[in-house]
């Protein structure tokens, strides 16, 4: 940034409440640094700061820096400009408290796992001579029982506390779930081997309590990486938000903080800062950084008129005009944010359906615990054998991977979509996309998008039609009248000299020393009809070309299609989909995008009703649909879709009740979505079908006495590991090789 | 095995040892960032 900026409004005390968090004298904030790449940038930043603020965290993946400050010795303004100066370009990330929460939480799983493995290989060192070694003094072997003894308590008890708290919780609750018999078998097991150690004799459980402790850390630590994975980015999303606004009032800017900010407004945005609310774009063109709401990284170009959302960044060299429209909860980043948040708080049906099975099922295990261990006293085996039998019951029936199967695989499947830039709003969204058979797509502004193109060139005085072309691309360079979207593509060698625009008739121009306008049909020199037998797309506007005598040619200018829309049809019909276009524009302009892109089915001039009736029509015939559309005038049709996909641009996204959110504004994932949700789909079976049939099998085994409990403890740990593995597969799903990027 | 007396014992404080200088590293933060060092140069300035 050349200029540089006033950063002095990050000191008032008011303000800081809504980024930092006090810790003692001193504040905590969390900036980004988007300026930062590499470790010597890292370093950079580090030396800015040292001296004046101290536990510096710097992250170079994240291009993020934590550090605290002394509100009262230091200036946060200064910091800020000593970045800046760097070359770092810092901005302030609004406090995330759960952020904090979730990082403490991750700590501490890691620091269990770590005592769990340690106090694991150590007990079962120590285990192995009394198994294997046959002449062993007494007082060495009570030395040996005694220090497993020892290295279990940290080993099952501490690492493995959340299971008895999660278990106490839920019998308190008057629940089953899957802790109750890891609690139970940990605690049978502890307590007995405690007892028989003091005693002096009898079998030891040690080994398989503190193995039985890792595995289950170890598998719970990878799915809690994978879906704080898929959480991520809605963190970021909402740390992203403004915290100050500058208003321009009376002619004077003053900095504010965001929440005075009020409709109407005229917020000044500053290179580098970023877009405080909603609204349109005044006076100038603007280059801004939507990747944050649209995983778009190029920048992207805004025209005076055009809307801007909160959340973007002002990439260019001046500052914007916004007159602010939607504030605060009202923005599609909050809306996003809003949307993500309530998706994942919603169980999905499967996911229930194993939680029911699993709550069976365990209070199954507990019965065939007790029975086994009767069974086995009943036929006079000793108290001893019997214990082991319902332990090994316990341990090896253990539903955990049952348990895993579904939660593993969604977290999997959303954060492998997030990061192609899809957001999964809603995660039991995914098991019916994969028996979707049938897409019903909107043209305007989902087949099609914002910006222009020319359909047709329709010559009136002879000539030739890329000379005509070329006249108007050049009397339209530098307008920024949204038509002239529609020949920005065109190269023209020509300059046109002396410029005049007439609000609401066009534009003239001199090239070749030959006046030319271009503009609307009743307003040319010379009024101008539209042949006879040419009828003009609903939704197209034709414009006239003329000299100073008379009309040369009409231009017939509609909504651009999508570039990637043909090959994205391409690959949904190769999946077996097929696809409709529904919209409510006329045959011409309806049939003619549904011929470009792919499409045999469409219906013309539907009217909402409509589009709804065939869409119930269709699932009365079976059928299961998507509905992709842009969120602003077919929110009912996505809202009774069994899936809904909608490209966010407005604000009636909470309406729309999206399920998924094609943030990059294309379409070209909604392929790579659909072999995400079969893929979880089979990973769910596969992990469901290999929990039951583990389960099952090992059962009897453990009945019988012939699984001993420590073999029973590798085999249940093994086979969570291995659902867990299965369903992070999905992590690696690449895009079709015809739409990656 | 006389030895095994004095060597159990000793071989449990290691671990305790061992234990508490591996809490300290994961409550010092030294584990958050497991991902990050993989794409960081070597910082010979720290």
């Amino acid at each position: 940034m050349n200029e540089s900026r006033d950063w002095t409004v990050y000191d008032r005390p008011d303000l800081r409440a809504g980024f930092g968090t006090t810790v003692g004298s001193s504040c905590e904030v969390m900036l980004a640094l988007d300026g930062m790449h590499c470790a010597a940038c890292a370093s950079r930043a580090t030396k800015q700061l040292s001296g004046q603020a101290s536990d510096i965290h710097i992250n170079v993946a994240a291009r993020t820096a934590r550090f605290r400050f002394d509100p009262r010795t230091t200036r946060l303004s200064a910091l800020l400009a000593a970045l800046d100066g760097a070359g770092l370009d810092p901005r302030i990330l609004a406090s995330e408290n759960s952020a904090e929460r979730d990082k403490k939480a991750r700590r501490m799983a890691f620091a269990r796992i770590g005592v769990a493995t340690i106090c694991a290989m150590q007990v079962m060192m120590l285990a192995w001579p009394t198994y294997f070694v046959a002449d062993i003094d007494a007082g060495t072997k009570a030395l040996l029982r005694g220090a497993q003894l020892v290295l279990s308590i940290p080993g099952v008890l501490w690492a493995g506390w959340p299971f008895f708290a999660n278990a106490w919780r839920a019998i308190r609750s008057r629940r089953l779930d899957m802790d109750v018999p890891v609690a139970l078998a940990l605690s049978t097991a502890f307590a007995a081997s405690t007892v028989r150690v003091l005693l002096g004799s009898g079998e030891l459980y040690f080994d398989t309590a503190t193995m039985f402790v890792w595995f289950l850390t170890v598998g719970r630590y990878l799915e809690g990486r994978s879906r704080a994975r898929a959480s991520e980015r809605l963190r970021l999303l909402a740390g992203r938000r403004a915290l100050t606004a500058q208003r321009r009032i009376n002619g004077q800017v003053e900095t504010i903080p965001i929440g005075q900010l009020t409709l109407g407004d005229v917020a000044v945005v500053a290179p580098g800062d970023t877009v405080p609310a909603d609204g349109t774009l005044l006076e100038r063109a603007a280059e801004l950084d939507e990747a944050l709401l649209s995983g778009e990284s190029r920048p992207q170009l805004r025209q005076p008129g055009q809307t801007l959302l909160a959340g973007t960044l002002n990439l260019g060299s001046a500052p914007l005009l916004l007159k602010v429209e939607r504030l605060g909860a009202n923005t599609v980043l909050a809306q996003i944010t809003q949307l993500l948040d309530h998706g994942e708080t919603r169980k999905p049906k499967l996911q229930q359906f194993a939680d029911r099975i699993a709550g069976h099922f365990i209070a199954a295990v507990l019965a065939l615990a007790a029975i086994g261990a009767a069974l086995a006293l009943f036929r006079g085996a000793s108290g001893d054998v019997a214990f082991g039998i319902a332990l090994a019951v316990l341990v090896a029936s253990c539903p955990c991977a049952l348990s895993l199967a579904v939660p593993v695989a969604l977290a999997a499947a959303t954060s492998r979509l997030a990061r192609g830039g899809v957001l999964v709003a809603n995660a039991s969204a995914l098991q019916p996309l994969a028996t979707i058979d049938h897409v019903l797509f909107d043209k305007t502004g989902t087949l099609t998008d914002n910006r222009m193109q020319l359909i047709q060139i329709l010559p009136l005085a002879g000539g030739d039609s890329a000379t005509l072309v070329r006249i108007a691309a050049a009397l339209e360079r530098g307008s920024r009248h949204p038509l002239a979207s529609a020949f920005a593509d065109i190269a023209t060698p020509l300059q046109a000299g002396q410029l005049t625009h007439v609000a609401g008739s066009g534009i003239s121009g001199i090239i070749a020393g030959q006046r030319y306008r271009l503009g609307a049909l009743d307003a040319a020199p010379v009024p101008v009809g539209l042949p006879p037998g040419f009828a003009s797309p609903a939704d197209a506007t034709v414009i006239a070309l003329s000299d100073d005598q008379q009309p040369l040619a009409l231009f017939v200018i509609g909504a651009r299609l999508r570039a990637e829309a043909t090959a994205v049809a391409a690959e949904l019909r190769r999946r077996g989909l097929r696809l409709e276009l529904l919209s409510g524009d006329a045959e011409d302009a309806v049939h003619a995008v549904a011929q470009a892109v792919g499409i045999d089915d469409w219906r013309a001039r539907q009217t909402p009703a409509a589009k709804l009736a065939r869409l119930q029509a269709l699932r009365a015939d079976g059928h299961r649909l998507l509905a992709v559309g842009d969120g602003l005038n077919d929110a009912p049709l996505l809202a009774a879709a069994d899936v809904s996909a909608c490209m966010p641009q407005g604000a009636a996204l909470t309406q729309s009740k999206a399920d998924l959110l094609l943030l990059g504004d294309t379409l070209s994932l909604l392929p790579l979505t659909l072999d995400v949700a079969r893929a979880t789909q089979a990973r769910i079976r596969e992990n469901l079908w290999w929990a039951l049939g583990y389960n099952l099998l090992v059962l009897p085994l453990a009945m019988s006495g012939t699984l001993p409990p420590w073999l029973a403890a590798a085999g249940m740990s093994a086979s969570s590991l291995l659902v867990v593995g299965n369903a992070l597969r999905l992590e690696r799903l690449p895009s079709p090789p015809s739409l990656a990027s | 095995m006389p030895s095994l007396y004095l060597l159990i014992p000793i071989g449990l404080g290691v671990v305790f040892l061992a234990i508490a200088v591996f809490l300290w590293a994961t409550a010092s933060g030294q584990f958050d960032e497991l991902d990050e060092q993989a794409v960081r140069l070597p910082d010979d300035e720290r």
